[in-house]
Order: C-alpha cells, then sequence, then structure tokens
C-alpha cells in the first residue's frame, strides 16, 4: 500500500504565495484558489444574494471563509450574468435553493434597433457597479489588491440580447453582433479607465473570460470574428492602462478556442484558468511557458461526488500540472456550488497540503 | 402528383435545405410538396427531419454550432409550419407526450429547445415550460396532460440539484411518468444517482431515448 504524504508546514504567507506567482518564483507550495463566491455567503449563514448585493458582507463572507477553509486569495466581486443590468436591463437575484447567481430577468435589448440605441453607461452608477466600486474601497482599506473586472466582450453581448438572439444574429446580421460587441468592448475599457482613475498607483488585477465563446455554443471560426478581435483589444487596454496581470478564466468547452486565445496577451504574468474540459496538459502547451495555470476541478464533482473522488481529482490536477513552468494554481474548473458539502472543499486543500509543496 | 424521381428530389431538397439552413428553399419545397401531392407525413419525416438528424450529427461532430443549428431549426420550423396541417390519419397519432423545460433557478434554456424540436420533428407532442420552471409545475403539466414522458433540463451545477427533488414529486403523482435527464453537468452516473429513467448526451439521442422508453411502457401495457 503506498504511503499517504504528511502535510507540509508551510513557509510563507498566502500574499507571500500569491505573489511569488507574480514575481514567476516558486512558492512553497501551489495556491489553493476555490473560485467561490455565492457559497462563501451561505457558509456564513447569509442569503446567496449578499455575495452580489452588498460589498460589505460580500467581502467578509469571502475573507471569513478563506480563513475557516484555509484558502489563499481573499476577495474579489464580480458575476457572470454582467452586462444585462449595466445596460439597462434587470436582474433577479439568486433567491431559491438551486439558484446559485444572479441571472439576466429582463434583457435591455431585442432588436436590431435596440442594440442601435444602446448607450455606453456610466460606471458608476451602471448596474452592479456602484457595489463592485463599494467592494474595491473595502479591498483599498485593508490593503488588498483590487480585483478590476470588465470579464467579456461576447458573454456581455449574449446577456444584452439573449444569447438565442445573438446566435441567430451571428448568422443573419453579423453587423449588429459587430456593433453590440464593440458597444461592450468600449465599457469594459470604460470600467478599467474608471478603477485606474479612481484608486490611482494602486496594486490591482484584472478579472477577465469567457463563458459565452465555448465551444459548447460557438464555433472556432465565430470565436475568430467575433471574440479574438474585441477580447484582445480589451486585454491589451488594460495591460495599456498599467494593470500588470491578468487572471483570464477560459469557461467551459474551449479546446477549439485555444489557438486564438493563444494570440492574446495576459500580463506579466497572467494568470489562465481552465474548465475540466481543458485538460491541463493541453493548458500548459500552450499557456505555461509565459503564465500560471489554474483549474480545472469539475465542480459537478466537487458537489456530487463523494470527498475520496474529490481528493484523487485533486491529486490527479497538482499531479499534472504542479510543475508548470510559471507556476499551477488548484482551483475548480468554474465556480464552486454553493451546495458542495463543505468536507469536499476540506479535502482540497488537503490534497494541496499533501502533494502541493516544492522540494 | 410528382413521379417517384420528382418526389425524391423534393425530399433531398428539403433534406439539404434543413442542413443548409435555407428557409426560403424549405417554405418554396414544402408548397411544391403540397402541390404536387407529395405525401406531407413523407415530406416531414423523409425530408425535414432527416436533415435535421444529419443537423444533429454535424453537432456532435463539431461541425455546426449553435448558431448554425438555430438556423437550421428556423428552416425545419418553416417547413413544419407548412406540411403537418397535411398530415392526417393514422400518421397523424402522436408519438407520445412530453412535458419539457428546464428546472428551476436555471435560464439557460437553448439546449432544452434543441432536444424539444427533436421531439417535433419526431412526432411527438411537446407541452414546453420554457426555463426557470418552478418544480410543480412539471408535476401539474404531467398530470394535466397525462404525458408518458417528463424532459428536465439543467446546465447548472446548482440547479441540477432540482432534479432529483422534481423526480421525487412526480414519481410521487404518477410513478409510470417516464423522466429523462439532461444537460452539460448531467452524466448517465448522475442520471441514475437521481433517479431518472432516461438520459441522453445530445438532443438526437434524447429522442431516441423516449421512444425506447415509451415502447417499454407500451410493451407494459401502461400507456
Amino acid at each position: 500500500m503506498a504511503e499517504q504524504p504528511q502535510p507540509r508546514q508551510e513557509t510563507m504567507t498566502s500574499g507571500e504565495r500569491m505573489g511569488a506567482i507574480l514575481m514567476r518564483q516558486r512558492p512553497d507550495r501551489i495556491p489553493f484558489m476555490p473560485f467561490i463566491f455565492g457559497y462563501c455567503a451561505k457558509n456564513v449563514g447569509y442569503p446567496i444574494a449578499r455575495v452580489y448585493d452588498d460589498a460589505e458582507k460580500s467581502f467578509w463572507a469571502q475573507m471569513w471563509t478563506a480563513e475557516m477553509f484555509g484558502y489563499d486569495g481573499g476577495a474579489m466581486y464580480g458575476y457572470a450574468s454582467i452586462g444585462g443590468w449595466e445596460f439597462g436591463g434587470d436582474i433577479k437575484m439568486p433567491e431559491s435553493e438551486w439558484e446559485q447567481a444572479p441571472i439576466v430577468s429582463r434583457f435591455p435589448a431585442q432588436t436590431p434597433e435596440e442594440v442601435d440605441a444602446l448607450e455606453i453607461p456610466d460606471v458608476e452608477t451602471a448596474g452592479a457597479y456602484p457595489i463592485a466600486i463599494a467592494f474595491a474601497k473595502i479591498q483599498q482599506q485593508f490593503g488588498m489588491p483590487i480585483m478590476v473586472m470588465p470579464f467579456g466582450t461576447l458573454t456581455p453581448a449574449g446577456n444584452i440580447v439573449d444569447v438565442d438572439n445573438l446566435c441567430r444574429w451571428m448568422m443573419k446580421k453579423p453587423d449588429v453582433v459587430h456593433k453590440l460587441i464593440r458597444k461592450c468592448t468600449d465599457f469594459g475599457k470604460k470600467t478599467v479607465d474608471y478603477f485606474v482613475e479612481h484608486f490611482p498607483n494602486y496594486p490591482m488585477m484584472a478579472f477577465t473570460g469567457e463563458a459565452t465563446a465555448a465551444n459548447q455554443i460557438i464555433s472556432p471560426k465565430q470565436f475568430e470574428e467575433f471574440v479574438l478581435p474585441y477580447q484582445k483589444e480589451l486585454q491589451d487596454y488594460i495591460l495599456a492602462r498599467g494593470i500588470r496581470n491578468i487572471f483570464c478564466h477560459i469557461c467551459g468547452e474551449q479546446n477549439l478556442n485555444l489557438p486564438y486565445w493563444a494570440q492574446m496577451e495576459y500580463g506579466d504574468p497572467g494568470i489562465l484558468s481552465f474548465g475540466h474540459e481543458v485538460d491541463l496538459s493541453t493548458a500548459i502547451e500552450y499557456f505555461g511557458d509565459k503564465h500560471a495555470i489554474a483549474g480545472n476541478v469539475e465542480p459537478q464533482v466537487i458537489q456530487n461526488g463523494t470527498n475520496q473522488q474529490v481528493y484523487e481529482l485533486c491529486k490527479a490536477c497538482i499531479e499534472k500540472a504542479k510543475m508548470a513552468p510559471n507556476g499551477y494554481l488548484l482551483m475548480a474548473g468554474c465556480e464552486v456550488p454553493v451546495q458542495a458539502p463543505p468536507y469536499n472543499l476540506y479535502v482540497m486543500k488537503k490534497a494541496v497540503m499533501e502533494y502541493g509543496f516544492y522540494d | 402528383m410528382a413521379t417517384e424521381a420528382r418526389k425524391k428530389e423534393i425530399l433531398k431538397a428539403l433534406y439539404d435545405g434543413v442542413v443548409d439552413f435555407d428557409e426560403d428553399k424549405v417554405v418554396e419545397l414544402s408548397n411544391a410538396a403540397l402541390a404536387e401531392d407529395v405525401d406531407a407525413y413523407e415530406a416531414i419525416m423523409d425530408g425535414l427531419a432527416a436533415g435535421m438528424e444529419h443537423v444533429g450529427e454535424l453537432y456532435a461532430n463539431q461541425e455546426y454550432f449553435v448558431p448554425e443549428v438555430l438556423m437550421c431549426s428556423d428552416a425545419l420550423y418553416a417547413g413544419l409550419d407548412i406540411l403537418k396541417p397535411h398530415v392526417s390519419g393514422k400518421e397523424a397519432n402522436v408519438k407520445g407526450q412530453v412535458v419539457i423545460g428546464t428546472v428551476e433557478g436555471d435560464v439557460h434554456d437553448i439546449g432544452k429547445n434543441l432536444v424539444k424540436m427533436m421531439f417535433d420533428v419526431a412526432g411527438f407532442e411537446v407541452h414546453d415550460l420554457g426555463r426557470d420552471v418552478k418544480l410543480e409545475n412539471f408535476v401539474e403539466e404531467q398530470m394535466k396532460t397525462d404525458s408518458e414522458i417528463v424532459a428536465l433540463s439543467a446546465l447548472m451545477t446548482t440547479s441540477m440539484l432540482a432534479m432529483p427533488k422534481v423526480i421525487e414529486m412526480i414519481k410521487a403523482r404518477n410513478p409510470d411518468a417516464l423522466i429523462m435527464v439532461g444537460g452539460a453537468p448531467i452524466s448517465q452516473e448522475v442520471a441514475d444517482n437521481y433517479g431518472a429513467d432516461g438520459y441522453a448526451p445530445n438532443a438526437a439521442n434524447a429522442v431516441q431515448e423516449a421512444i425506447q422508453m415509451v415502447s417499454r411502457l407500451r410493451e407494459m401495457g401502461k400507456a
């Protein structure tokens, strides 16, 4: 019977560990950033919505949960339905036990004419941005880096007009889609401007990513036309505005898009996180020589699997990616489900402590 | 009355029209089929539905993606709207009834809509409850329509947890109702654990699974 490795003594704080990754140095062990939002609210006894609609409660729910489970990385604000509310639609906060995150309940544009009429929102008052700004002020108060979240360019477009319309227009009215994504890209850049100008010379990272660009929805050819130029422009802009590192979540099945993602810049270094659909070895092959890799523990297993399955899955991820040239962070392939058993989250850390140290 | 060669030509053109997402062509050919006395049921099954089946394969092989499939679906429905009212007699009998929807907490309905479309072309009567459907609505609709099948969809890992609950609720009211589940986080193992009667990894397989489920039910004399 193979000997069970013993947990090792940490020699770095979480901040030092993350700092080492961003300096391209080896930390004492791989960082563990679960990718966790709604779970934190539930964990500390708040309704899940508080992590999205109350900056202070969101911040503390995340910090206390990080303390409880001993994972790295602190608190950040963001949500994947971004765009709908910000451009004038409505959003519904999670309420029932089956809901995890905000959803768009009224799309701000449903016709090409309505897309034409969309105006780039004022960051200070747009949708969730007042909450994001309040959250950033709390991060500043506690000396933590601010995470700016422009997210993607196609995903907000889908949140504005509904993905169904977006897909049909890609085929029938591509000019409308380009016009819409142009507005999303400009808004993303404007949010970057806001944070850079209102928190001058303060340490920041940017959170970008794409969910709607997954190959479960669009083709690599459509990615090349509708995502690559805009997402590249946004990420170039983030870096040009002095934000040194981008955390990019390449969500879902994106294997066919990887050659295009590889044409973008992510900073020095970036951190690229992947869903379970993209093998970590493939991710390292494409991006590992320049950037840190994060991922890709399947959320469904974290939620429904036994603790032994979760542990084995984490161990396999760590063994596969630990030696990535610019570092590896253990992370869920997408947000940790709010109904995941707490012990499954604990064994993720346990796997890190037993297999994640560098000698 | 179309000759056999002309009939074949029309069916092939309907097939191609769906695959090439040429809605205008499908409308023109559907009208031509009726004008030339091609059997409407044959035009649907051997033209439109056969084309859509191929579209399903193209999607599974990552040659087509959701935008293309939606366009094919628009072409398909354009043809169905013209041809369906002319299907008569034994062929007009539905293969079965299905209640379909995306479970509460989940607004992602593209996958559900594709499955619905495959049920439509296969001759099922579909009761589409839409997205973010309250669990009790599945139960009520199944009872109201006496549908043999309830098809549940979920994309989110949190909302998939509603599935075992709704399966339990439906089975408590009607143990003979057959439940099938699908969606990105669902696997055969998950479906089994949830107590579902059927699972399909994609839209095309969903219909095959449903047909087999209904056949088994009928063999047992319960439908």
